[in-house]
């Protein structure tokens, strides 16, 4: 999967997050989070995972999280990716 | 249609809350309503307004202004629920869209908790206002421009440079004098006669031979005066002094730390009432907030203080000659080029919106 265009999922509610991509020459992640200073490294894990899982290795992947639990994450990661994916 | 309870009781199934629909023309009256109900201005300078209907009853509104957000109001009787949150959802949501990645929001103290919970971010306060950003625009902005800090007892001045003057250049040099480093942060709001990348390049090329200066881009954050807007406070609360207190604790707070700045110069002014009501705040927080604010003399040509505002004037009158005692080589060469054609003809029409 490629990330063609910028594309949004998720809300600010607590224990969700919302995730932005974009499409960008290198992989990056970047993490805004509550329970940052706990979990970012956990975050960060399954978000490359599911990134990963999809094939994506380019894009700029903005997340602020508030608390979200792993199927959240996967869920609202994926839907971005869907909605951002190139035709 | 009547109000749905709020709980189903024995079947325990919780109603499905409001969507949240964007508002058209024939809906901006009840939206007024709302807002003016809870205290806030209402105007129409906006990109987006949504809302919220209950049985009915419009319950929530919001709206955007490019990276601003404004007018969030919801019904007492709806509220400390899920609906600001929902309505800031969308509304980030549209301006992400439109291609904005930080969001501001200017509210009471007292409600300042209920956008810290959404993930916003307090970037200043004072007794009736409070500034808060959602997307840490800040902290990417800092991020981006630490490569330009340096080490020791450091300095800035904010200028808008509509266009780079002598006086200007008299500024910065007085002030590189006394300091180690000393940062040029131009200011970003494009609402001058001369754009943003011009006004950038021209400070950039008029202190280019200064070793111990540093010109930036202010993003949002550093005398935005302009960008604050102040559609929440009522009509005769001091907007304005408002405005400066929470531009220069942002300033003091979170930016001046940052690049070690110890003192903030600025020029004495002659001509306009809002940048002098502006110098006296600067001496007045600023001691307190851990920056020396020091005023500099301005340097006057042929009597007058030189200022861009005499620039401008003397383009409107198509004057090109004499602006050599005005403005340095590097602006007078701009202003003579085709380049600046299309920004004579627009001070020359009157177009001009701000100084």
């Amino acid at each position: 999967m490629t990330i063609g265009k910028k594309a949004q999922a998720g809300t600010l509610q607590s224990s969700d997050l919302m995730v932005f991509v974009e499409p960008a020459a290198e992989l990056t992640v970047e993490i805004e989070s509550t329970v940052k200073q706990q979990f970012e490294h956990l975050i960060r894990e399954k978000i490359l995972e599911v990134l990963r899982a999809h094939g994506v290795a380019a894009g700029r992947v903005r997340v602020t999280d508030r608390g979200a639990l792993d199927y959240a994450i996967q869920a609202r990661v994926e839907t971005a990716l869907r909605r951002g994916a190139e035709e | 249609m009547a109000s749905p309870p709020a709980f189903r009781g024995a079947r325990g199934c919780v109603t499905i809350p409001p969507m949240i629909q964007p508002l058209g023309p024939s809906e901006r009256e009840r939206a007024r309503a709302l807002v003016q109900a809870e205290g806030l201005a209402f105007d129409l300078d906006l990109d987006d307004l949504v809302g919220a209907y209950q049985g009915g009853e419009l319950v929530a509104v919001g709206a955007r202004r490019a990276g601003v957000l404004k007018m969030l109001a919801v019904a007492p009787a709806h509220q400390g629920g899920s609906l600001l949150g929902e309505i800031v959802t969308e509304l980030v949501r549209l301006g992400s869209a439109a291609g904005h990645d930080a969001f501001f929001v200017f509210t009471r103290p007292a409600h300042a908790p209920s956008f810290e919970a959404l993930g916003f971010t307090l970037l200043a306060t004072q007794g009736r206002a409070a500034l808060l950003e959602w997307g840490d625009g800040l902290g990417r902005w800092l991020a981006a421009s630490r490569p330009l800090v340096r080490d020791g007892a450091n300095g800035a001045v904010v200028v808008n440079c509509n266009p780079f003057t002598l006086g200007h250049r008299h500024l910065v040099e007085e002030a590189a004098r006394r300091a180690d480093t000393l940062y040029v942060f131009v200011v970003r709001e494009d609402r001058s006669a001369f754009p943003f990348d011009v006004r950038l390049r021209l400070v950039r090329e008029g202190t280019s031979d200064l070793a111990n200066v540093r010109v930036l881009d202010t993003s949002r954050y550093a005398v935005s005066a302009l960008t604050f807007p102040a559609y929440f406070l009522r009509q005769a609360d001091d907007v304005a002094a408002i405005q400066m207190e929470l531009d220069l604790r942002l300033f003091a707070r979170r930016i001046a730390p940052f690049f070690q700045v110890r003192r903030r110069f600025f020029g004495t002014e002659p001509f306009c009432a809002t940048t002098r009501a502006y110098n006296a705040a600067m001496l007045r927080l600023l001691p307190a907030l851990g920056v020396e604010p020091v005023q500099l003399e301005r340097l006057r040509g042929s009597g007058e203080a030189i200022s861009a505002s005499r620039v401008r004037a003397a383009l409107r009158k198509g004057e090109l000659e004499g602006l050599e005692a005005l403005v340095p080589p590097a602006t007078l060469r701009f202003l003579r080029s085709p380049e600046a054609g299309a920004i004579r003809a627009r001070l020359a029409a009157g177009e001009e919106r701000h100084a």
